[in-house]
């Protein structure tokens, strides 16, 4: 019974992303009503699939949870405030009515700096979709400044005010990239494992997305070249984890790239200064340099 | 994912239906960006069910595809909703919309022309002047009747989203037109500017939970209009209240029913088409199974609720697949506000009388549309006792869809637009619609 419903939720999500990524390259420019009926379904659908996952049905490898937990313990010693518990899991997005996915750090420990978590995650969607392959991490990474009390407010972003953003985008992330850098990740892995298997995913695109902010902050935070979507650095916990833990949280990757590619999407439809053809493109990219890692259903997606 | 594939020129397919407001005219435009006009022939005074036939009066290109350089975007030339003005002098006038742009149209005859020029001749080429040896005052001379239409504005650049919806205002002096996100309030002699009245663009679209999907003015009213979201939700706004009218004076909502929750509770549940009836005391909404009847006093649920086609319900996640789900029926009040309309599929269209409570599925078709012919009704099985001539839910044909329909102001005249196929029913005294 459960199989059943996971199956049909998981059809749904991969009929969902057929149609977010379809919509790219229809005539007459992004449709926002359908997408985000579109985003609905895929976030109730996901919903769905990874209650269902914790209730017991799981058929993915073990090896990835551990990897996890390790490295959430030395959040813990970090001294950030998180714990799974207090994300309040799956909840989280059930409750939020947001279209936005992976918004897995609002609640919980978040909350005193709620206000801020929504600011910052906007930046971090829509910093992505201009430059890096990893949308998903994006949003989650920001997520993560939030939760740190020193970490640079942001300012509300609107995508057309960027150029601003981008700065102080930068000005966060690099702080992220001090010391306490690597608890960051962490903290973002385990929160992100309390909710879904996919956190192993998360952990490795959090550092690629580090890499590219390095790069990214040679330059003008507005103009990222897209040779700064292909970051090169050695992922947390090796290379090698990579696809694996890709194939055991496929879909909720996809989702994530995906949830992060539609305000990627938004913010181009919103048809903000900042956002021009590079948009389509690096989300293009994105996709792209993503999906070949997953399994190959996923590439089915790619070839729509 | 299955695609159907276009048997027909896609720009031919019809994509808005409007009488004007004596019924004499109606108004269709394409996707191809094309307007045809069709007017009725007077009534021929010597048979008794003689009525006037439509016939095409007058076909123009009102909107031509674009392409936005700085956004890489191309604008479709698909026509989305076209309204008429109200007649104020012998000529007509009409807005007609795209995605981005919205034109006003002026539609005027000519029947006379005048001759007998003193500087030019016939031809219309200059005379010599020493030539003219007396002065004649020109006059006019009839000539075949020829219908004109000129573009008299443009209103441009003032949507970011796509337009849905156009709708004047009872002054005759305004009109408003409807995006995802904000609605717009134009003076129709004003073209470089108009006012923002409705924007319910979040600060951050990250947090986009709903989209406008159609507005009209109150018919009586100037200062209320209604628009329609994507969650079902209707926000009855008066504009004397404020300047930007985002906070409603009325929000009419249904709570969901808990029971029929699925995956694809939120899709059906947004409104594709909103009505004011023409007395102006109720709306009518559609969405994708239901027509609701809403009486403009009570907010907290319809006054009536019509099943459309509720035999989908259980069908839902294939009509996802397929895109059907995301189909924008439209929806019509008869003249009295005592016949709702709206179409389904199969080419199929639904009346519901909301007096008697009866209903009727009737189906636009070559076969069926013979002049004369009387409209069958039509029956869909969805299980069970199948009698004959049922069609099946199995057998529906989903690409046959009726999305856009309009009905005379005054008469029993329908227009049914199925796919690049227009059709238009008028009621005979021994029909069974009335």
């Amino acid at each position: 019974m459960n199989m059943e419903y996971k199956v049909e939720a998981h059809r749904i999500m991969s009929i969902s992303l057929g149609k977010i990524y379809n919509s790219r390259v229809q005539r007459g420019g992004i449709k926002l009503h359908k997408n985000l009926l579109v985003s609905l379904v895929l976030r109730s659908a996901r919903q769905v699939y990874l209650s269902d996952y914790y209730g017991g049905v799981c058929v993915r490898s073990p090896h990835a949870g551990g990897v996890e937990w390790g490295e959430g313990d030395q959040m813990d010693s970090d001294g950030s405030r998180s714990t799974p518990d207090e994300h309040g899991g799956e909840s989280a997005l059930v409750s939020d009515d947001s279209v936005r996915i992976p918004e897995v750090s609002v609640n919980g420990p978040a909350a005193a700096v709620e206000g801020q978590d929504i600011e910052d995650l906007a930046p971090g969607s829509d910093y992505n979709c201009q430059q890096s392959p990893q949308e998903d991490v994006g949003s989650v990474k920001t997520a993560v400044s939030a939760k740190r009390p020193d970490a640079s407010p942001s300012p509300s972003l609107s995508p057309g005010a960027a150029d601003a953003e981008g700065e102080n985008q930068e000005g966060s992330g690099s702080a992220e990239t001090g010391g306490p850098g690597s608890g960051s990740e962490h903290c973002v892995s385990r929160s992100e494992n309390s909710q879904q298997g996919s956190a192993e995913v998360t952990a490795t695109c959090c550092t690629r997305k580090r890499g590219a902010e390095r790069s990214a902050s040679a330059g003008s935070p507005v103009k990222r070249p897209k040779a700064t979507a292909v970051p090169a650095l050695p992922p947390v916990g090796g290379e090698g984890e990579g696809p694996e833990d890709m194939d055991t949280g496929n879909v909720s990757s996809l989702i994530t790239i995906f949830g992060s590619s539609f305000s990627g999407l938004l913010s181009k439809e919103g048809a903000q200064p900042a956002t021009d053809s590079e948009d389509s493109d690096s989300g293009k990219i994105c996709c792209e340099q993503m999906l070949p890692n997953l399994n190959p259903w996923s590439t089915a997606i790619v070839a729509f | 994912q299955a695609e159907t594939t276009p048997l027909l020129p896609p720009a031919d397919i019809i994509s808005t239906v409007e009488f004007n407001q004596t019924g004499e005219l109606l108004a269709t435009g394409d996707k191809g960006g094309r307007v045809v006009i069709f007017q009725r022939e007077p009534e021929c005074n010597n048979e008794p069910y003689c009525q006037g036939e439509y016939n095409v009066y007058s076909t123009f290109q009102s909107h031509e595809p674009e392409f936005d350089y700085l956004k890489s975007l191309e604008i479709e030339e698909k026509i989305n909703k076209i309204r008429w003005l109200p007649q104020q002098n012998a000529a007509h006038f009409l807005l007609s919309t795209n995605d981005k742009t919205i034109k006003l149209w002026k539609v005027s005859e000519r029947d006379k022309r005048p001759e007998g020029y003193n500087l030019k001749d016939e031809e219309g080429r200059l005379k010599d002047v020493s030539t003219v040896t007396s002065l004649q005052v020109p006059v006019l001379k009839p000539m075949d009747l020829m219908v004109e239409v000129s573009p008299r504005r443009v209103f441009a650049n003032a949507h970011t989203y796509h337009v849905n919806s156009i709708s004047v205002n009872s002054d005759c002096e305004t009109y408003m037109s409807a995006d995802d996100l904000r609605i717009n309030l134009w003076h129709l002699a004003i073209t470089d500017r108009s006012f923002n009245i409705v924007d319910i663009k979040p600060a951050n679209m990250e947090e986009l939970t709903e989209v406008i999907t159609a507005a009209e003015f109150h018919p009586h009213h100037c200062h209320l209009f209604v628009y329609s979201s994507s969650k079902g939700t209707l926000r009855l706004c008066d504009m004397r209240a404020a300047a930007l009218c985002d906070k409603h004076a009325k929000l009419f909502e249904e709570p969901e029913d808990p029971s029929n929750r699925s995956f694809f509770s939120e899709i059906i549940s947004s409104i594709s088409d909103v009505k004011f009836s023409h007395s102006g005391r109720y709306l009518l909404t559609r969405d994708y199974l239901t027509v609701k009847v809403w009486d403009l006093n009570m907010e907290n649920k319809p006054m009536e609720t019509y099943q459309v086609h509720d035999y989908l319900r259980s069908k839902l996640c294939s009509l996802y697949e397929n895109d059907c789900i995301f189909d924008k029926f439209e929806c019509a009040w008869n003249g009295s506000d005592s016949v709702i309309m709206t179409g389904a599929y199969n080419n199929f269209f639904r009346m519901f009388d909301r007096n008697t409570k009866r209903d009727v599925t009737l189906e636009a078709s070559r076969e069926s549309s013979k002049p004369r012919a009387v409209l069958k009704p039509r029956r869909v099985c969805a299980g069970g006792k199948r009698r004959k001539d049922d069609i099946s839910v199995d057998s529906l044909d989903f690409t046959k869809k009726i999305l856009h329909t309009a009905w005379h102001p005054a008469e029993n005249i329908i227009a049914i637009a199925a796919t690049n196929n227009l059709y238009i029913f008028q009621d005979k005294v021994n029909s069974e619609m009335h």
